[in-house]
């Protein structure tokens, strides 16, 4: 192997770091993916469950654009199950639990397998940067390889310190090395670094734990897939999670340990998740409530080791045993591994560009936990951003930019450039304003053509969505020519079948609108026979249920599009703008914001302001 | 190249002001269809049609000239249609309502301008003014805007708000952490929530009485003994007033209506027969019309010589202004005082004295605190935000009950609730989270 001669390195073999090396080789960059451990490459390191709610929503498009992450979970997917299926699909959601050592084996065998990448283990421990330019790096050995851009990815706890009761020492995730001679590397940089913490709970074997007593959680039937090329039979082996709760004595000992938690000793001084507190947050601050419930996931089929979801603690050991054993089920429960809080390094994100290049050093890029986000489908999404907007960079190639409307790869971007990660930054429905349009099962149709044009996307994928789109307009023409007259034998079915009246003529896409019709029943009841594609089926049914809602939002983005594409002089002076205040001006100083759209959301910049703003561009281009 | 918007922009043009012509001016690619919409005129560009304003359900708003200016030959480069109708703020007003129905948005301060200079309507030079401009006319709108929002419709309005907010952050909980025990939009608690704030917003529709009388206009009943001096304060009070409009329809030779405006406050003020027991069949018929505009009446001024008169059904010391007439025979001075708890202006209608202190207290009474064109228009805004967000929350309801959609729901509560924070300021999507997370314990 040459030291020299690549086009892209890619630092960290964690899930931002994998999608980054692999898209990156995909579109034909010479890859060089550095880990400091080959073994751990796709190593889920916190809970076993990939997807969920707004995070599946992340892996499905990165499947669309040709990534990894769903069809290792459909290979090592040992529990599936679709959220809100009592809700609207927009809003509904794909969770695999996981078996961690069949997901790493199932990436791993990808990474092996991909052209154009090279892996090899050595840490990082610097970076050269010529006149401004990221070149290369030296590993820890004093190895150093070189390559147009460089894809960072090593935020897995930089500068962790890891918190049990009110010990603490340096320490990377547990098991691993801290990785610090990077970190002191980038702070001598001028990127702001802030302080994030987070915390797991203790992990149980399996066989000290009485199962029967425990209520349990099947998979759906039928099974649900991740992949868009993905099929039920690639999945494993399936077993039950189990469900059980906290109760008043859990919280008498945890509360009665408070003063040993660091939490509240005050020697965390990073922001934690809200939407992940540790139990001694949920005790402390939701005093009024006995119990909470835990989801006791397996980490996998030969694993002897459960995962206790929802009673993250950072509680003296001795503390964690009393707690965890006054738990229904748990009563002999033997802990494996102790939990802990994490305190860690990140760097603001609002020092990247909207390609997640740096703003201070060209051709380096940051993807992953060291933008402040949590979660591997977070990571992996940026992973394969990042990687993407690398090589066209290197290409001298456009950026490829996702906006808000177009995938939650782009929400999740803008929001960390615009708005930063004032605590660990988790992907929810909630934060995508197009969430009727930004849906599980159009991810394909929304990017795989993107992905195509970039070279990410396999001929398998690419037909599997030709098809699909083929099979979802013809079935849209026939729905809209089959006509149904009151009084004719088709209309009667469907009054007898589906209680509903048919009072003159419809047209079957007339009928899929109303809330009581579904695809599948209309077409049997009026004697068709329904596509066999059943994801087009499915297109079907939802496009004509949302028509009025996707309309609207469409809408709402073409108003929003001229601001949306207006671009910002990032040589901009701010300072030059009279009419500005100095609050408005120090702020966009800051972010140096790339378009009217992104300046706009940031916090503290109003309407008038971004008036005055366009007035003042207008200017400078007529004058330039 | 002219860079046109997408959205069309409309607002009253002419400067705050009674009487006269006033203009509401609509700049966006919406302006044609506005103009047909409104009119039912296909207007020739740059030609001045005189035609008839409609409503919604076809009645006559105002009349007045109509002119289309198609891009690129317009005042911001894109198409604009100027609407000129009596000047006013209640005609405005409406007119203005009208044409946001059809699709405009209300323009930004200085926006017009903004969108002439962008489309190189205006001087380069002319950059630093504009900018001030938008500087200057949004801190008179954010004033308008906060002195409108005084009170009780304040305190009503922040009320709305906030349970709005509960009820998002319970329906995107509910969608947002399936697992957790959170499924409000299954037990039912957040149909329950949902329709306790549509009759809240219903109420609140209801009783802005403020924004109704600024729409509207206020009536104001003139009521006394006969020969108590009510035509002439009639006439005092309409004389210096510059619009007129009499013979409003439905009114009766006993029951006799003005329109005026008090410093742009629009008044609808009836004269009524003089109150006295009757036998004669044609002035008891009158004397009944009056009982019954005084109970419709948002105001009554009750005309007394002497003080042991006042008596009248229905006058209470929340609706009715007692005024002491003919202080220029008694040689008393004018002022204002109370009397048994009824406010008591003393005046003389004959010669004008003491008359500004009793449209000062008419004006005080309804809390017409904002007189200027911008304070009309802010409220206006305001009255616009609560129909719209009633609008959202009235079909969020509908797709929860009958098709069970939350993420629908989910959608109109957005929308209805951007619609209030564009008066009372708006939440990002992370400021909702931590809604969430501190009112309910989530997370695994």
């Amino acid at each position: 192997m040459s030291n020299a001669g690549f086009d892209i390195i890619v630092i960290g073999g964690g899930h931002a770091g994998t999608e980054a090396a692999l898209a990156a080789a995909r579109m034909g960059a010479k890859t060089l993916l550095l880990t400091h451990n080959i073994d751990t490459i796709g190593q889920m390191s916190c809970n076993p469950a990939i997807g969920g709610i707004g995070k599946s929503h992340l892996v499905k498009e990165i499947d669309a654009l040709g990534g990894v992450m769903a069809k290792a979970a459909d290979r090592a997917g040992i529990q599936f199950r679709i959220l809100n299926v009592s809700k609207g699909p927009a809003v509904r959601a794909t969770r695999a639990q996981a078996d961690r050592q069949l997901y790493r084996y199932a990436i791993q065998q990808v990474v092996h397998k991909q052209q154009n990448l090279t892996v090899f283990q050595q840490s990082v421990e610097d970076i050269i940067v010529e006149q401004g330019k990221a070149k290369g790096v030296i590993t820890q050995t004093g190895i150093k390889f070189y390559a147009d851009a460089l894809v960072l990815t090593v935020g897995t706890f930089l500068g962790g310190v890891v918190h049990i009761g009110l010990e603490n020492h340096q320490g990377g995730r547990a098991g691993c090395p801290p990785s610090n001679g990077l970190a002191k590397r980038l702070r001598a940089m001028p990127f702001n670094v802030g302080r994030l913490k987070t915390g797991t709970p203790p992990r149980l074997d399996k066989r000290s734990i009485d199962l029967d007593s425990l209520q349990k959680q099947y998979g759906d039937t039928p099974l649900p897939v991740m992949s868009f090329t993905g099929s039920v039979d690639e999945h494993p082996e399936q077993v039950c999670c189990y469900i059980t709760h906290t109760n008043k004595k859990t919280h008498e000992i945890v509360r009665e340990s408070l003063d040993q938690s660091p939490l509240f000793s005050g020697d965390i001084s990073g922001r934690g998740p809200r939407y992940c507190p540790s139990i001694e947050d949920k005790i402390h601050r939701f005093a009024d409530k006995d119990s909470h419930q835990i989801f006791v996931e397996p980490e996998g089929l030969n694993s002897i080791e459960l995962y206790p979801n929802g009673i993250s603690t950072s509680l003296p050991y001795e503390k964690q045993i009393a707690y965890i054993q006054t738990i229904k089920g748990f009563e002999n429960a033997h802990i494996t591994r102790p939990g802990y809080a994490i305190e860690y390094d990140f760097f603001d994100p609002r020092d990247l560009k909207q390609n997640l290049e740096t703003k201070f050093v060209e051709n380096l890029f940051f993807a992953g936990q060291i933008n402040g986000t949590t979660g591997y489908e977070e990571a992996a999404a940026q992973g394969l951003y990042a990687a993407i907007n690398a090589v066209q960079k290197i290409q001298n190639k456009a950026e490829f930019v996702l906006s808000r409307d177009q995938a939650y790869i782009g929400v999740l971007v803008d929001d960390l450039i615009t708005q930063g990660a004032p605590e660990p930054y988790r992907m929810f429905t909630s934060r995508a304003e197009y969430r009727l349009l930004l849906r599980e099962d159009n991810a394909d149709l929304r990017l795989t053509a993107l992905g195509r044009n970039l070279g990410l996307v396999d001929e398998r994928r690419w037909k599997t969505l030709k098809d699909k789109k083929e099979v979802v307009e013809q079935e849209f023409k026939r729905l809209r020519s089959t006509w149904v007259q009151a009084g004719s034998e088709q209309a009667l079915a469907i009054e007898k079948n589906m209680g509903a009246k048919i009072t003159h003529e419809y047209n079957l896409a007339d009928l899929l609108a109303r809330p009581e019709f579904n695809y599948q029943d209309l077409i049997e009841t009026v004697g068709l026979q329904a596509v066999s594609n059943k994801q087009a089926a499915q297109q079907v049914q939802i496009k004509i249920k949302y028509a009025g809602y996707i309309e609207r939002q469409l809408d709402e983005v073409a108003k929003h599009k001229r601001h949306e594409q207006t671009k910002i002089p990032q040589d901009i002076d701010y300072a030059q703008i009279k009419s500005l205040s100095s609050e408005v001006v120090e702020r966009l100083q800051q972010q140096k914001p790339n378009t009217i759209g992104q300046a706009s959301r940031i916090p503290g910049i109003t309407p008038a302001a971004i008036s005055i703003l366009l007035v003042h561009l207008k200017k400078h281009t007529v004058a330039a | 190249m002219n860079r046109i918007d997408t959205t069309t922009i409309a607002a009253i043009a002419t400067p705050p002001g009674r009487g006269g012509v006033g203009i509401v001016r609509v700049s966006g690619p919406l302006a044609l269809t506005i103009a047909k919409t409104i009119t039912g005129v296909d207007p020739e560009p740059r030609y001045a049609h005189f035609t008839k304003f409609f409503d919604e359900q076809e009645g006559i708003i105002d009349e007045g000239l109509l002119i289309f200016f198609p891009n690129p030959h317009s005042f911001t480069g894109e198409d604009v249609l100027e609407l000129q109708g009596h000047g006013g703020p209640v005609v405005m007003g409406l007119l203005l309502k009208r044409v946001l129905q059809c699709g405009a948005i209300h323009a930004k301060p200085g926006e017009f301008s903004e969108r002439a200079f962008l489309n190189d309507k205006v001087d380069l030079a002319q950059a630093e003014a504009i900018a001030d401009l938008i500087n200057a006319t949004t801190e008179i709108a954010a004033k308008a805007s906060m002195q409108s929002l005084q009170g009780k419709f304040s305190e009503r309005l922040q009320k709305l708000y906030h349970r709005m907010v509960e009820l998002r952050v319970h329906v995107e909980a509910a969608i947002d952490f399936p697992d957790e025990d959170v499924d409000f939009l299954g037990d039912g608690v957040i149909e329950e929530k949902l329709k306790k704030i549509i009759i809240d917003c219903d109420v609140l529709q209801q009783q802005t009485k403020q924004g109704a009388i600024l729409q509207q206009g206020m009536s104001v009943v003139i009521a006394g003994k006969p020969n108590a001096g009510k035509s002439s304060l009639l006439n005092q009070l309409a004389a210096k007033e510059a619009a007129i409009v009499t013979d409003i329809a439905g009114t009766t030779r006993d029951v006799l209506r003005e329109y005026i405006q008090l410093d742009g406050m629009p008044l609808h003020i009836i004269d009524t027969a003089g109150l006295r027991e009757t036998n004669d069949a044609v002035e008891k018929k009158g004397v009944e019309r009056a009982l019954c505009e005084i109970k419709k009446a948002d105001k009554i001024i009750l005309l007394v010589e002497n003080l042991e008169d006042i008596t009248l059904d229905g006058a209470t010391p929340e609706n009715t202004i007692v005024v002491q007439n003919k202080i220029d025979l008694t040689g008393e001075r004018p002022g204002v005082t109370t009397h048994k708890n009824y406010t008591l202006v003393k005046l003389s209608a004959k010669t004008g004295d003491g008359l500004a202190l009793l449209k000062q207290t008419l004006k005080q009474s309804v809390g017409f605190s904002a007189p200027s064109e911008d304070g009309f228009i802010a409220r206006a805004r305001h009255v616009d935000a609560i129909a719209r967000s009633m609008q959202a929350l009235q079909i969020g309801l509908k797709q929860l009950q009958q098709f069970n959609a939350g993420e629908c729901l989910a959608e109109e509560l957005r929308l209805a609730h951007n619609n209030l924070g564009e008066i009372l300021g708006t939440m990002s999507a992370d400021d909702l989270l931590g809604e969430i997370f501190s009112s309910f314990c989530i997370g695994k």
